[in-house]
């Protein structure tokens, strides 16, 4: 074919140097804002996306709970230091709260939870993905049908290569995940469905 | 700029498309070119090359070779871009590490398509005033665009015909079907490809289905002729030669 | 599924799965071509107004998206650098595997050798026997697809429940996946209606929604009580022993998450260097594949739950298919190991688009099932493949590692001719054509012959009849040889 490829056929073309990120759509484009484009990327896919202040994010995570009808609620370590003040805010606002660590091995418990609370260990701005680990709790982000999230604002990577090539991941433990949005199939006859395996609701608080 | 050029007509043109050659002819004559039609060339060995048969596909290449190599600087105009790919792109590979290579090699430089040809020099050919008022659909030949890649070469062209609409294809760009020897292989899947694009054509409302290779107007008129599709079908060359009438 | 109790019951509230919901065993892509051809396994999906549509109306949206994704990107660059990633995976293939699989070793993954689909089979159900595993979870795995892996697994008594929703109505209806994205591309939303209500006993809703809700309840009920999550993988990397998943309904997030164990059938050619070869290769495949950013979700897997952590599986075993791969390093055929199966040949190809996946006869459809399956299962059962394709060349035009699939299919079709494959008619046919094209006055003969016999048949210049040794051709197609009116 004329489509001449870069490289001959049948030798090594030896690695390319990943210094810089490449020129593809899950990067920041130059001048951009990474919360912004975070914002903007993350509604593209049906996450609610809420800018709050570090002093009312624990409120803020009440109600968007209660926003969503939630009554069984589970929160995961990672909060970090919002683990407490988190609890507090959900218990005020009657919600029965539990630790995903104590629900997640009953798996009738897991199985009943309205919604989970989680910190996450980065979130990508040029895909609106939030990303969790195995000490978020595998099965923390999707168990419920409703996921809130909180990210600091200096949690947020440009792209996708920050991501994977800097230390961010150094934290990963077993595994990590990008998640961006709710669960979704368009497996009949191409017609988007949303809440299929995991949650339907994905509330993403973003503490700036 | 008027010159020598050599003509060479391709099988399919001598069997089945004759007045594809005669238009061609006609046409690069009314630019004031000295048109010699190649003699002793038989077929570029395009169908058996693309069916595995390289050892066959060579012998009647090198027949065409021997007609081609003339000693001339001359362009060798070909009505079919798919043949021209096969020259231009495939004989490389067909005769490499082989006597015929360096011939190959001369002549690969010298082959141009049709409507390329006609595009180094749009405004001879607007000077001679062409005028059909026509609805037009361009199918691209797969060979055409994606190997020779000849996307805006036949369009240069059909712009210069006075009165001639050109109307986007959906399916302008995807396959006829033809695939050579595919067309027999597999009728029914050819039939349908056909028919898809015609569909897409009936429904864009135009007058001709215009393209650069017999082989997609073979495929596409023999469909449309036995579904009796109103839409007409005509190779650039019979095209011109009417704007030209 | 069979109807075996479900374990756990209690432990999640006694539901058992809904009524009905033994699915057929069903036999995927092993069994051997040689049985039909293309053209009749075509013929079926030429017989389906409605699948064509579909089809055609799914891939168009399909590459309008890709296109739509990547504009005002260095896309070109960026399949340069892929394929650049790709053929130095490949080409160093056994040096990457080493050091995958001493950096897997080393974060606790139990690593698994299979020469062939035989072996994946025994590994794979010795695992779940050994382990007591009676339920196993399935999220989407071609491998798996290859080596036939349910059936061997149900013979083993072991529920197997396919979790993507496309393939679990795949797995209920005794059929086999079409495209390599999207299963069930060749069903309606009628006939998953009609499904699922006689899996319920009673007339569900007829909207998607309601559908997935069906679906979605019997699932995680699967997931809840399953002993073995089965994934395949997209990516390996070797710099850290890591297997990457991506999955839109998020069943492959918890296929690896809630069973005790994870098995992960990957082909091992699926290798990447590095970590920041997804900062490449994702965008492709996802974009590629669905024209999506990224996919809803992403994992990298790394090994089992690790300490501290509050779930996940206690043992996580790889099993890494060769399945014919590794006979292809080195040779002719090499570049199709730099598959990363998005589909996107799939999807631009006009022959697919006419003929759905199942006429390929095999697991994989499109120009790259046409090129991977004479390679996997040998010349005498795929080899016709490789005609099966006009050679137009789009699917180069589109492969985000830019594979030569145009040149790959052409060596195929060589390797038929010189292996003897090709049928004696066909062989005859273009031995006859050298001799007599060979030279300029046999040429001229008998082209002034064909004309003549082609005059005598035409009516008004056009001939409408069958032709002798044209029949295949005109019984669908006219001969126009004058100016049609």
């Amino acid at each position: 074919m004329a489509a001449v490829a870069s490289t001959p056929r049948g030798h090594d073309p030896g690695l390319p140097d990943r210094a810089a990120a490449p020129d593809a759509p899950t990067e920041l484009r130059a001048g951009e804002s990474p919360l912004d484009r975070f914002q903007t990327e993350a509604e593209a896919v049906s996450t609610i996306v809420e800018r709050v202040d570090a002093a009312g994010a624990a409120s803020a995570v009440a109600a968007a709970l209660e926003a969503a009808g939630a009554g069984a609620v589970a929160i995961a370590a990672d909060l970090g230091d919002l683990l407490e003040p988190v609890r507090e805010a959900c218990r005020s606002a009657g919600l029965q709260v539990d630790d995903y660590a104590d629900v997640a091995p009953e798996r009738a418990r897991a199985a009943a939870l309205d919604a989970t609370v989680t910190g996450c260990l980065a979130a990508v701005a040029a895909t609106g993905s939030i990303v969790t680990t195995g000490a978020t709790g595998r099965a923390a982000a999707l168990i419920a049908p409703t996921h809130v999230c909180v990210v600091r604002a200096d949690q947020v990577v440009d792209g996708l290569h920050a991501l994977v090539d800097g230390d961010v991941l150094a934290a990963a433990g077993s595994m990590f995940a990008l998640q961006s949005g709710p669960s979704r199939s368009a497996d009949i006859e191409k017609t988007l469905i949303l809440g299929v395996h995991g949650p339907g609701r994905v509330h993403v608080l973003l503490v700036v | 700029m008027t010159r020598r050029v050599r003509l060479f007509t391709t099988c399919l043109a001598d069997v089945v498309a004759r007045r594809t050659a005669d238009d061609a002819e006609h046409v690069l004559r009314a630019l004031g070119h000295d048109v010699e039609r190649v003699h002793g060339a038989t077929c570029c060995g395009q169908p058996a090359f693309n069916s595995g048969f390289d050892e066959p596909a060579r012998a009647v290449a090198a027949a065409t070779l021997r007609a081609l190599d003339d000693g001339t600087d001359d362009p060798i105009v070909l009505p079919s871009g798919s043949c021209t790919s096969m020259l231009r792109l495939h004989w490389r590979e067909l005769f490499h590490g082989r006597p015929e290579a360096e011939g190959a090699a001369r002549v690969a430089r010298r082959v141009r398509e049709l409507s390329a040809f006609l595009a180094d020099d749009p405004a001879a050919l607007r000077a001679l005033g062409p005028r059909l008022d026509v609805r037009v659909g361009y199918h691209d030949s797969c060979h055409m665009l994606r190997e020779l890649r000849l996307r805006e070469e036949p369009r240069t062209v059909l712009a210069q015909v006075e009165g001639l609409e050109l109307v986007p294809l959906a399916s302008g760009e995807r396959c006829c079907g033809f695939g050579g020897t595919f067309s027999g292989r597999y009728p029914e899947v050819s039939t349908a490809m056909a028919d898809s694009k015609i569909a897409d054509v009936d429904a864009t409302g135009v007058d001709l289905l215009v393209s650069a290779d017999p082989g997609c107007l073979l495929q596409l008129e023999g469909r449309m002729s036995r579904t009796g599709s109103p839409v007409r079908v005509r190779h650039v060359a019979s095209l011109l030669r009417e704007a030209l009438a | 599924m069979s109807a075996t109790t479900p374990r756990e019951d209690a432990e999640v509230g006694g539901r058992p799965l809904p009524p009905g919901w033994a699915a057929p065993a069903h036999q995927p892509g092993a069994d051997s071509l040689a049985d039909t051809t293309f053209e009749e396994r075509a013929r079926e999906n030429l017989a389906r107004p409605f699948q064509r549509t579909a089809i055609a109306n799914a891939t168009d949206h399909t590459v309008f998206a890709l296109q739509r994704r990547f504009a005002g990107t260095a896309h070109d660059a960026l399949r340069d650098e892929a394929r650049r990633i790709r053929a130095h995976a490949i080409t160093n293939l056994p040096t990457y595997l080493e050091q995958w699989v001493d950096r897997a070793e080393a974060r606790g993954t139990q690593v698994h050798f299979a020469a062939d689909e035989a072996e994946a089979r025994r590994i794979v159900a010795g695992l779940c026997a050994e382990r007591g595993v009676g339920r196993v979870v399935k999220s989407k795995s071609m491998a798996s697809e290859e080596v036939s892996l349910n059936s061997a697994l149900e013979g083993a008594g072991i529920d197997v429940v396919e979790t993507d929703l496309g393939e679990f109505v795949v797995q209920a209806m005794g059929d086999r996946p079409s495209h390599v994205i999207a299963p069930i591309l060749h069903r309606t939303q009628g006939e998953v209606h009609e499904l699922f209500s006689a899996m319920a006993g009673e007339d569900l809703p007829d909207d998607p929604e309601a559908l997935t809700g069906f679906a979605r309840e019997g699932l995680r009920h699967a997931f809840l009580t399953a002993d073995a999550g089965i994934s395949g993988g997209n990516f390996l990397i070797a710099e850290t022993g890591e297997v990457a998943m991506v999955t839109n309904e998020g069943n492959g997030r918890l296929t690896t998450s809630l069973p005790r164990i994870h098995i992960a059938l990957v082909g091992i050619e699926k290798m990447l260097p590095r970590r920041t070869d997804l900062a490449v290769l994702l965008p492709l495949l996802t974009g590629h594949g669905t024209g999506q950013q990224i996919t809803t979700y992403v994992s990298v897997l790394g090994g089992p739950r690790g300490a501290g952590e509050p779930d996940g599986p206690e043992e996580m075993h790889v099993v890494l298919l060769d399945g014919g791969r590794s006979a292809l390093l080195g040779g002719e055929f090499e570049e199709a190991l730099h598959c990363i199966r998005c589909g996107a040949c799939q999807n631009v190809c006009p022959v697919y688009r006419q003929v759905g996946g199942h006429a390929y006869g095999w697991v994989y459809g499109g120009p790259i099932g046409a090129v991977l399956t004479p390679l996997f299962r040998g010349q005498a059962d795929g080899g016709e493949l490789s005609h099966a394709t006009t050679l137009c060349g789009a699917c180069d035009d589109i492969c985000p590692v830019r594979i030569p699939l145009h040149d790959l299919l052409l060596g195929l079709r060589r390797r038929r001719v010189a292996e003897d494959v090709a049928p004696l008619s066909e062989r005859l046919a273009f031995r006859a054509w050298g001799l007599a094209w060979r030279h300029p006055a046999t040429y001229r003969a008998s082209t002034a012959v064909a004309r003549a016999g082609l005059a005598v048949l035409a009516r008004d210049g056009v001939v409408s009849r069958r032709v002798p040794g044209l029949a295949r051709w005109t019984a669908t197609r006219d001969l126009v040889l004058g100016r049609r009116r």
